[in-house]
């Protein structure tokens, strides 16, 4: 390669570089790839899994890496998502720690199971890879963990591979000190499918991260027989209730707070929420999750007045956060929501959060946009519509890209 | 930033080839990369693209690629069916896979470069053919596009590449210096790869308008009741289906060249007129046909590997009897050339009746009182009633075919009375002889048949007589149901088993059950009067042995086995020959068509005493003859096809979509006092047995409009026409092969070439 022109701008520092990441190693891999390069690194010790596009290729990279040695865990290839999480429900009461991934449908399938891990409150964690239901489609889409949003588990959505990463190592941590599951979600091909610059941290460096699992007081003991999943009387229901209650108040602030910690090991910095560029100048502020956020970022830098606010945990959805990222915000300015979701309601789903989480203590005009479902891209363009309508007579509730 | 979109098929590897340009651009300048398919439709052949963005610092976009810098087309036949040039920059360039200099694409885009990847990939043995991996010569063209080190480039390559590190590194090589197009590099591209920020264009307001909103009346929501029409994926399809009608085994078995499948699907619509004239087209005898043909269409029938073949011959014969009187007028004469035809059998006649059709006037010459040839003095009244045989005659006769009746002739006759040419059909009535001593004492069967048939002549046979047939074809078991109903008791005796008999099967059921005895494995070695004027009979044992040129196992004498029987008449039916009469004492070989004769006019063979043995085999040969003679006079070459037709086979059946239906059988009726009665055994089958015997057809190679092909398509691209024809849409139709699969008669083809008639 030859030295690159002379100009200006060759010559400054890239600020917005990445920096070697000390004890890591830089690869170009892919997102799938990246989320099963997690696992390993988590000395994930069970692995059931059943394969669905655009998943397949983590739990075929797993199913390598048990194969050829990286890897010392048991992987096991079930019949159905039914079944994955019904085995991963048994390993994690035997105090394995699990790991698998799903997509769409197979996450619909395993819907009954996943409110069973929750409430038996079993840490594990998963990878679900957005693809939505019928019409038949295979691209990135949301509706499908954001439709599991009431299961119980805790839910973050990665912008990047590295986040992806970097997040299912932080949701270990989280997940065992609550016992509550979590769900890391990224965006099909976007991020599954596109190979991209990702650094991956020494084993060393995460084992000192992350301690082994530790013996849960419910994980089956041979000399001390144990009944799990009887019958629970009106007297005792809600006991368990109020216990994951309390727990899943928690979730906020220790999820910070481990990503406090991650960031001084690792150097890698991620909130609960991002705020770009809000304050007193903003008057727009696009609410958005996953990938759509990169591209958002990209287009911010024209609009001086436009600001970003990025969810990246999204259930238990982080009220705290929210309103802290917009404390600056005036009140006569607008949030745009950006939905790659479908629920089968007005509003799409991060509306319906941020209106929650803004009740009482916010009175700032939201706006819904419907983009990017079912795969549909979302470039640029797409985004300053999206700016270009929420401040030219919007309606409540639009849907960009109708044509 | 730099954003490189290409453009490949499915299975050329382009997406695994973005994905190590990424790994080669981060080695060599520490870049942030970007490299994703656009997915979905990653299919082998299917149109694909894949994007590249490399950059100096952090990439804010995660779109598709819409306005490329570079764009690379793997494969140069998308640039007919993809708008694969869509949105280049102004300064891009474009590198193209193929043997063209870049002039060939002259005025498509500014700076375009090609390289020979295909070959120079399949020259290091790289992929095949078909699906040559052109990855690595690809990667090296790009890198020679951005000047970069490609020694530096090679180690990434050969780490990523699955097979053959150094045929990849040298394809590469090999690609990087047979760019042509450019010189250097592309300076442009260069200079946008290091630039540190991206191009912030400002896009138009009435751009940033343009979104039409949720309550866009313009806006028409598809539904499942179409394909989505908005997403053609026809161009995905490498295997390709279409409808065909392939050759069923009954039509394929036929010797006449019926198109059986053809009457019998007419026959199940009722369509009877129309399923006769099937039929016409090549035998004028579908009455006889249906009576005493042993039906090789239902012998091979596919149905019989589900229950029982269709019944066939009932259907022929109510279809010829319903038409057996219609009003007929001869065709005008074209040709003045005059034919004549010695023999007035089932050959003689249709080749007859053949030529007449073409325009020639046609003499026939028969030595019998009465013509019908083997039809008239071989089939006995009680399997065909003379009825049918007449008026089947004269029909042809009302189509202009002239029959001399009591004319015996030979060839050398006709040639002095001014006939262009000669067919024979004399068909094979001479008796074989066993070769025993005192042979003389046995009668001869088909003179025997002949005999009584046209004169009532008995031969001596009376009630209660015993009477010893020798035989296992059709003329033995005729020949024993004959001497039933004249009040004998007929035993046949037979050389090998009844498995081995060359008679039709359901002639020898219907024999044993009116009352013929039968002994196998036993043969004559010798024969003698006794004082009484009866005849003893030495029989020896059979056992048999390996396989004959027939097919059939051999018959080995068992030694001591001997044994005598006295009766009162033997019959030996053992075989015919032809009558070489027609000859005139010339040794003549007889054959299907032209033979070899020396005289002044040319002769042409054809029935019993050129091949086969049954009517059908007859018909066949004559309308081959006829064929040959029209050409001959015509100074056309003659050729015959020969070639077997591809035949559907009963494992090209999908049995699983038919359900068992048994065979309407045609009802077999004797007196138990059979004694002068010689009225027809086989009562045929109604009307409405037939149209249901007709939709047992299992439709072997012809589409029958079941609509499986329809319902399974998972992509709605096949449809009913407005003439209510299932076709195929070919715009969405992705070559999945379903419908192939699930046809339940093997009428689609799945095959690799496109169909130019689609």
């Amino acid at each position: 390669m030859p030295d690159g022109p002379r100009t200006e701008t060759a010559t400054e520092a890239a600020p917005d570089r990445l920096s070697e990441f000390p004890r890591h190693q830089e690869r170009i891999m892919k997102g799938n790839y990246a989320a099963a390069e997690a696992a390993r690194l988590c000395r994930v010790g069970f692995v059931p899994a059943y394969p669905i596009t655009p998943q397949t290729t983590i739990v075929e990279r797993l199913s390598e890496m048990v194969s050829n040695g990286e890897m010392d865990a048991t992987y096991v290839n079930m019949d159905s998502e039914h079944s994955v999480f019904a085995a991963a429900m048994g390993a994690a009461l035997g105090g394995e720690r699990v790991f698998t991934a799903t997509a769409g449908q197979g996450l619909f399938y395993a819907h009954e199971v996943l409110q069973a891990i929750s409430h038996f409150r079993l840490p594990m964690v998963m990878c679900n890879v957005g693809r939505p239901s019928i019409p038949w489609n295979i691209w990135s889409d949301q509706s499908d963990s954001l439709s599991q949003r009431d299961t119980g588990w805790i839910q973050y959505y990665g912008e990047s591979s590295q986040e992806v990463l970097d997040t299912i190592i932080q949701a270990y941590l989280l997940s065992e000190q609550l016992n509550i599951p979590v769900m890391v979600v990224l965006d099909a091909f976007y991020q599954s499918h596109t190979s991209e610059n990702i650094w991956i941290p020494e084993q060393d460096l995460v084992d000192e991260f992350l301690p082994p699992r530790r013996t849960a007081e419910m994980s089956i003991d041979l000399a001390q027989p144990k009944a799990f999943g009887g019958l629970v009387p009106p007297e005792h229901y809600y006991k368990f209730n109020y216990n994951s209650w309390k727990d899943v108040n928690k979730v906020e602030s220790l999820s910070a707070k481990i990503a406090g910690r991650f960031a001084g090991h690792f150097g890698r910095k991620y909130g609960n929420v991002e705020a770009v560029n809000i304050g007193p100048q903003t008057r727009l502020v696009l609410v958005t999750i996953s990938s759509i956020t990169t591209t958002a970022r990209g287009v911010i830098r024209k609009y001086p007045d436009v600001g970003l606010l990025k969810i990246r945990l999204f259930k238990p959805f982080p009220k705290a956060s929210v309103l802290d990222a917009l404390k600056n915000l005036p009140e006569n300015a607008i949030l745009a929501n950006v939905e790659r979701n479908f629920l089968g309601d007005r509003e799409g789903a991060i509306q319906q959060e941020m209106k929650r989480a803004l009740y009482g203590s916010r009175n700032l005009r939201m706006l819904d946009f419907y983009a990017g479902v079912g795969g549909k891209d979302v470039p640029p363009l797409t985004i300053e519509k999206i700016i270009y309508r929420a401040t030219h007579s919007p309606e409540d509730i639009n849907w960009i890209d109708v044509d | 930033m730099i954003e490189i979109r290409g453009h490949a098929r499915g299975g050329q590897g382009m997406v695994t080839a973005f994905e190590i340009l990424a790994k080669i651009f981060n080695k060599l300048g520490g870049f942030k990369v970007q490299a994703f398919p656009a997915f979905g439709v990653e299919r082998t052949g299917a149109p694909i693209q894949a994007f590249l963005r490399v950059a100096q610092n952090e990439i804010f976009n995660r779109s598709n690629i819409y306005h490329p810098h570079l764009i690379i087309i793997f494969d140069e036949s998308l640039l007919e069916q993809v708008p694969v040039f869509e949105g280049l920059k102004e300064n891009g360039a474009v590198l193209v896979n193929t043997e063209k200099s870049p002039a060939a694409f002259a005025g498509r885009a500014n700076q375009i470069y090609t390289v020979p990847a295909t070959r120079i990939s399949l020259e290091l043995g790289l992929g095949s053919k078909s699906l040559p991996i052109i990855n690595a010569a690809m990667i090296g063209a790009v890198m020679r596009i951005f000047q970069a080190e490609l020694d530096m480039a090679l180690p990434v390559l050969r780490q990523s590449v699955p097979i053959k590190p150094d045929a990849n590194a040298e394809s590469a090589s090999r690609a990087f210096e047979s760019v042509q197009g450019l010189e250097e590099g592309n300076e442009y591209l260069v200079q946008c790869l290091y630039a540190r920020d991206a191009e912030m264009e400002v896009v138009p307001e009435e751009i940033l308008a343009q979104s039409a909103g949720v309550h866009s009346d313009a806006f028409q929501a598809p539904f499942w009741n179409v394909p989505m029409s908005s997403n053609k994926t026809g161009n995905w399809r490498l295997m390709t289906p279409s409808y065909v009608s392939k050759t069923p085994p009954c039509n394929a078995n036929c010797p006449a060249g019926t198109d059986v499948r053809a009457f019998v699907r007419l026959t199940a619509e009722k369509k009877f007129d129309e399923a006769f004239e099937v039929i016409a087209r090549h035998n004028p005898f579908p009455g006889i046909c249906g009576r005493v043909c042993p039906h090789f269409c239902e012998q091979n029938c596919n149905r019989n590997q589900l229950d029982e073949g269709l019944n066939v011959g009932a259907m022929e014969r109510f279809l010829g009897d319903r038409l057996r009187q219609r009003p007929l007028k001869p065709s005008p004469i074209r040709y003045k050339e005059r034919i004549a035809v010695i023999g007035s059998g089932p050959a003689g006649l249709t080749a007859a009746l053949r030529l007449r059709r073409k325009g020639y006037p046609v003499t026939v010459f028969e030595a019998l009182p009465l013509a019908g040839g083997m039809m008239r003095a071989g089939i006995p009244k009680f399997r065909l009633p003379d009825e049918v045989l007449d008026e089947e005659i004269a029909a042809i006769l009302k189509e202009g075919v002239e029959i001399q009746t009591s004319h015996r002739v030979t060839v050398e006759e006709l040639a002095t009375k001014g006939f262009n040419a000669v067919i024979t059909a004399v068909g094979s009535h001479i008796g074989l002889a066993l070769g025993l001593e005192n042979e003389h004492l046995f009668a001869e069967g088909i003179t025997f048949l002949r005999n009584f048939k046209l004169h009532g002549e008995k031969d001596g046979i009376k009630k209660g007589d015993e009477i010893a047939i020798i035989g296992g074809g059709n003329t033995a078991i005729d020949l024993a149901r004959t001497a039933l109903r004249l009040g004998a008791i007929p035993t046949i005796y037979y050389r090998r088993t009844i498995t081995e008999m060359p008679a039709i099967a359901q002639e020898v059921e219907e024999a044993m059950a009116e009352g013929v005895q039968m002994e196998f494995l036993s043969a004559p070695i010798a024969v003698n009067l006794t004082k009484e004027g009866l005849i003893t009979m030495r029989l020896q044992d059979m056992r048999l042995g390996p396989q004959d040129d027939s097919g059939r196992r051999r018959p080995v004498p068992i030694a001591g086995s001997e044994r005598d029987v006295v009766v009162d008449k033997v019959i030996a039916a053992i075989g015919q020959e032809f009558d070489d009469f027609v000859f005139h004492g010339q040794k003549v070989e007889p054959q299907q068509g032209k033979v070899i004769y020396k005289g002044n006019v040319p002769v042409f063979c054809a029935g019993d005493m050129a091949w086969g043995g049954t009517v059908a085999e007859a018909i066949g040969s004559g309308n081959k003859v006829a064929e040959e003679v029209d050409a001959f006079l015509r100074g056309i070459p003659y050729h015959h096809d020969e070639t077997l037709p591809e035949v559907v086979l009963p494992e090209d059946i999908n049995y699983t979509y038919f359900l068992p239906s048994a065979r309407h059988r045609s009802e077999f009726k004797y007196n138990r006092n059979l004694f002068n009665d010689f009225t027809e055994v086989s009562a045929g089958l109604e009307e409405h047995e037939l149209v249901e015997e007709g939709g047992r057809c299992l439709h072997c190679g012809d589409c029958f409009n079941c609509g499986n092909c329809f319902n399974f398509c998972p992509d709605a691209a096949i449809f009913v026409d407005e003439s209510g024809r299932i076709r195929i849409d070919y715009d969405y139709c992705k070559g999945c092969g379903i419908c192939a699969q699930e046809c339940p008669c093997s009428a689609i083809q799945f095959q690799l070439q496109e169909e130019e008639t689609l």
